[in-house]
């Protein structure tokens, strides 16, 4: 029979794998120039699991010193994340002026509020502190994720399949580790192996999300590119939008002096 | 397990509805600006509000009965309700158009107000919750007048509300074009 501790190992080995293929996906599509805090992240991963791997077998340091160094990378890696997470809200939303003020403002509120409120909710010994601000800013950043793109939806601002690839991809895995950590938060020294399986297994799901969406990469994003237009095309078009905008303000004008009963 | 660990699972499992939900394709195709802003010089429905409320009251109807038809009054109420369920289609419909006016009029914006947007998604649930309720008022033979009158207002406020953007939006166009122009200018007002 397979032991646990095998099959965690067999695991992280073809998680460890993935990596190094989306790595290699993203060198041959170029997209390390378009995504570079996405290929930040991913590349601090891998270095993580290589510097993770060789504390564990070859370092000669105490248990608290290696459990120290490990949550420092991981801190890392979460910090990164949180970085790809803004630089996708900008790819998304930034075209948009008006929109994107708006929305930075409203991002940061909802990441602020469910991390105040994680901490909040969160007991235990100050020991946990780590751990329940690392699960508060997992939470926050799927918050982030969801209400961001429910905006793209309410303004009809396109989002093209590797932005929700990448989105769906960083959601989903930070939703995974809030329900694994919270429930095997309080049994988390007697699961401790059954609780890194988990979280090695939904890091691959996302790992799967985002080969595919690098894969397809080309297709996509050549649909979702506006055509480029010259200066000249570009001032004429502006301004007929801006004619029209002011016949269309004489309009509403109208509109609402001939509806309006209390005018 | 404690309550606090029962409420942070139960939020994760409502992002991830509310992310499937998010990931679904829009429910009708996006129009174009253009024939966007083409709807606007249509006729509005909500001219005629005065017409269909005066034909579902009651006093419009109730002479029937003193001369003895009382069947005819019924079915001629019947029919008046049904005309007011199509005239509250279309009243939807009228608010939906509107809605996508200003939200592509927010996509164009150099500028969004908080404030503005928040009360414009209170505005387009108050009014859906409304559309729904009256509807119900409608189908059980209830008087639907009060809630004619909040969804009239409702659709005003939302006018108002586009006008003001709009405004906003003509202005920095004419800023941009013309920097020497001065920014008191109130294109609006011609």
């Amino acid at each position: 029979m397979v032991e646990p501790l095998q099959l965690q190992t067999a695991a992280w080995a073809l998680s460890s794998t993935l990596e190094l293929g989306l790595f290699v996906q993203l060198l041959r599509r170029k997209l390390g120039r378009v995504y570079p805090l996405f290929f930040a992240y991913l590349l601090s991963t891998i270095l993580q699991s290589i510097a993770v791997a060789a504390l564990y077998r070859g370092g000669n340091f105490d248990k608290l010193t290696t459990w120290k160094i490990a949550w420092l990378t991981q801190g890392v890696v979460v910090f990164l994340r949180a970085l790809v997470l803004i630089e996708l809200a900008r790819k998304v939303l930034s075209g948009y002026i008006g929109i994107w003020a708006l929305a930075r403002r409203l991002l940061l509120g909802v990441a602020a509020f469910v991390l105040v409120s994680d901490l909040l909710l969160s007991e235990g010994q100050w020991q946990w502190l780590i751990l329940n601000g690392v699960r508060g800013l997992e939470l926050a950043m799927a918050a982030v994720i969801v209400t961001m793109l429910m905006f793209a939806r309410y303004y009809r601002v396109p989002v093209n399949s590797f932005q929700r690839s990448l989105a769906v991809g960083l959601c989903l895995f930070s939703i995974f580790y809030v329900v694994n950590y919270s429930l095997l938060e309080r049994v988390l020294q007697e699961y401790v192996v059954l609780w890194n399986f988990f979280g090695i297994f939904s890091f691959m799901a996302s790992l799967l999300v985002w080969i595919k969406a690098v894969t397809r990469y080309a297709e996509s994003e050549a649909v979702a590119l506006p055509p480029a237009i010259s200066p000249e095309l570009h001032g004429k078009l502006s301004a007929e939008v801006n004619t029209r905008l002011i016949l269309l303000n004489r309009r509403l004008i109208q509109f609402l002096h001939l509806k309006d009963p209390h005018s | 397990m404690s309550l606090p660990v029962i409420l942070l699972v139960l939020f994760a499992l409502l992002l991830v509805g509310l992310l499937a939900w998010a990931l679904r394709p829009p429910a009708g195709p996006v129009r174009p600006p253009l024939d966007v802003f083409e709807a606007l010089s249509k006729s509005r429905h909500c001219l005629r509000i005065s017409h269909i409320v005066q034909a579902l009251h009651p006093e419009d109807t109730e002479y029937l009965r003193d001369t003895g038809q009382l069947a005819l009054m019924q079915t001629l109420r019947r029919q008046r309700r049904r005309i007011a369920l199509r005239y509250l289609d279309q009243l939807q419909e009228e608010f939906q158009e509107l809605i996508e006016i200003s939200r592509l009029l927010a996509v164009m914006s150099p500028e969004l107000i908080g404030m503005e947007e928040m009360e414009r998604w209170k505005l387009s649930l108050a009014f859906a919750a409304n559309c729904a309720f009256l509807r119900w008022k409608l189908r059980l033979g209830l008087q639907p007048f009060s809630g004619f009158t909040l969804l009239s207002d409702l659709a005003i406020s939302i006018t108002r509300e586009l006008d003001l953007a709009s405004t906003r939006i003509a202005e920095a166009a004419v800023r941009s074009a013309n920097p020497s122009a001065s920014g008191d200018e109130n294109i609006g007002g011609f």
